[in-house]
């Protein structure tokens, strides 16, 4: 496989400022947001409480999904290293994958047990004096046309939990080996200027955003245009953070997060790394 | 956390390619395939012998030594271990580890810790169905305790005591029956049940005399003995007390007097 350049075009960042709404996470406590009369670039970076201090932190361009303004690019985002430069523990990521798609798969293959084949409930011959081996039923494993002893039986789920911290290394994972091969674009909001399908193919072609992607944003209810763009795209799907998980990540090629979805994910991300009640979420049936 | 390591396995990926559901792997050796014993290996007898109670699934009692004098009716009762099962164990709480959760923040010293503060760090567990009665404060580290604390425990040595009110601290040693512990270990079930709160019991015969000595700080003493019991403390330790200090006037007409 030839290796492509999957290096956004980045055009020179002009002054062009718009007033970002971000989020009020829990953790940070400091954020910049530059007032649009100002003619300072835009650079959104929170201080996180718990901030380990001696790694380089990632930053990431923020887009906007409205061609018609000068530049696509708005400004810079300062992202969480624990979340988008762990450790990409592909082993973990595969489990999940795994648990995912295990967890929701209904075997529906059937093969008949012998008290359910039809027939074979008499006695073929008598036990003594036919010369032939004795039996009981015609339906016995042993015979041609019986019942299957330990074969599929129908519905049968294969249904677990990965434990807890699993699946958190699996979306951190995730998250960081999409960021180092520049899968991830983080955009201000999901607002669109036309309500048009062939609009944000178009758009999604000229950034070089791979042929899926994957619109996550804060909450379930996004704004119109980008509803009635993807209604009838399949390759393009949106989603609400807490809907996010390991196995679509994977299955879209690009993950297109807003600020608001970035932070309330790094906020929940956080949190669940190192919380104090971790040793309840993985005893069982104890309370 | 962008280890060394963990900045040169990103770069790698930044040049391999794409992560996608196809090319995923699991660790090698993780994956088994657990195959039914057939044939040779778990087959003909299926792991159950030849003959005998154990193939027909007729199986002796547990313990059953073929008709010798088992193990478990060898030995007489005895003495050592009488009334094991009505004995209270604590959980050691050390001075050292109460400073570094302190300075941790995994420990607020301006709530009072007792009981559910602890548990909620995360760092202990209390079993009140295994008879354990709550926590004792041990001296592992009490020299150099610096925090001031409102603690509660269930148990406290005179050292531990002294190291506490030393830094202006306040330490009680409380009784929680079983049920109580239960509800403190664990509130927010204990409430979703929904029954009455019940009271909290009085601590049993061997107890009571513990609880109610001042020199323990017991929660049933007198707090006029107590405060007695903590000025002798510093004394024979040799720590001064805050409230205890004698203040100077500061008014000058109350100095002028004082000086004549």
């Amino acid at each position: 496989m030839s290796l492509t350049l999957r290096l956004a075009f980045y055009p020179r960042l002009h002054c062009v400022v718009r007033n970002v709404v971000t989020s009020c996470s829990k953790g940070a406590t400091d954020t910049v947001v530059v007032p649009k009369s100002s003619g300072a670039p835009l650079i959104i970076q929170d201080k996180w409480k718990d901030d380990k201090g001696a790694v380089e932190g990632r930053e990431a361009w923020v887009e906007t999904l409205d061609n018609s303004t000068n530049s696509t690019q708005l400004g810079l985002i300062h992202l969480n290293p624990r979340i988008f430069a762990s450790y990409p523990r592909l082993d973990i990521i595969h489990e999940n994958v795994v648990w995912q798609k295990k967890s929701r798969m209904v075997n529906y293959a059937h093969t008949k047990h012998r008290s359910e084949v039809r027939g074979g409930g008499k006695k073929p011959w008598p036990q003594k004096g036919s010369g032939r081996s004795r039996h009981g039923s015609i339906r016995s494993p042993l015979w041609k046309g019986g019942g299957i002893v330990h074969g599929p039986r129908a519905f049968t789920t294969q249904f677990y939990m990965l434990p807890y911290h699993k699946r958190v290394r699996g979306l951190i994972s995730t998250l960081s080996a999409k960021f180092a091969q520049d899968d991830i674009k983080i955009v201000e909001n999901l607002d669109m200027p036309s309500d048009e399908a062939g609009y944000l193919e178009q758009l999604c072609e000229d950034r070089y955003w791979g042929p899926s992607v994957l619109f996550v944003d804060e909450s379930d209810i996004m704004p119109r245009n980008i509803t009635l763009a993807t209604d009838t795209l399949g390759h393009m799907n949106l989603m609400p953070v807490y809907g996010l998980n390991v196995y679509s990540m994977l299955k879209h090629t690009t993950l297109v997060l807003t600020v608001g979805a970035t932070r309330l994910m790094e906020e929940k991300l956080l949190y669940n790394l190192d919380r104090p009640d971790g040793r309840s979420l993985v005893t069982r049936f104890r309370k | 956390m962008a280890s060394r390591g963990t900045e040169k396995a990103l770069s790698l990926l930044s040049r391999l390619p794409r992560i996608e559901l196809q090319n995923l792997k699991p660790n090698p050796g993780a994956k088994k395939n657990r195959t039914r014993g057939r044939g040779i290996h778990g087959g003909k007898t299926h792991g159950a012998g030849s003959k005998g109670s154990g193939q027909r699934q007729n199986f002796m009692r547990l313990g059953y030594e073929t008709g010798n004098n088992p193990f478990y009716l060898r030995f007489p009762c005895q003495n050592y271990y009488k009334g094991h099962h009505l004995k209270v164990s604590y959980v050691p709480l050390c001075m050292g580890q109460l400073q570094k959760l302190i300075d941790t923040n995994r420990l607020r010293t301006d709530l009072p810790i007792d009981v559910t503060q602890l548990i909620n760090t995360g760092l202990f567990n209390i079993k009140p169905l295994e008879k354990e009665g709550g926590f004792m404060l041990q001296d592992d580290g009490m020299d150099h305790f610096r925090a001031t604390v409102n603690l509660e425990v269930q148990w406290a040595s005179e050292a531990t005591i002294a190291a506490v009110e030393r830094n202006g601290g306040v330490v009680t040693t409380a009784y929680y029956d079983p049920m109580a512990l239960e509800a403190a270990v664990n509130p927010i079930p204990f409430f979703k049940r929904g029954k009455a709160i019940p009271r909290r019991m009085l601590p049993p015969q061997h107890l009571i005399d513990y609880y109610t000595d001042p020199k323990n700080r017991g929660y049933l003493a007198d707090p006029k003995l107590v405060a007695n019991e903590r000025l002798k403390l510093a004394q024979k330790y040799g720590y001064p007390l805050a409230d205890s200090a004698i203040l100077k006037p500061t008014d000058a007409k109350l100095k002028e007097y004082y000086l004549a």
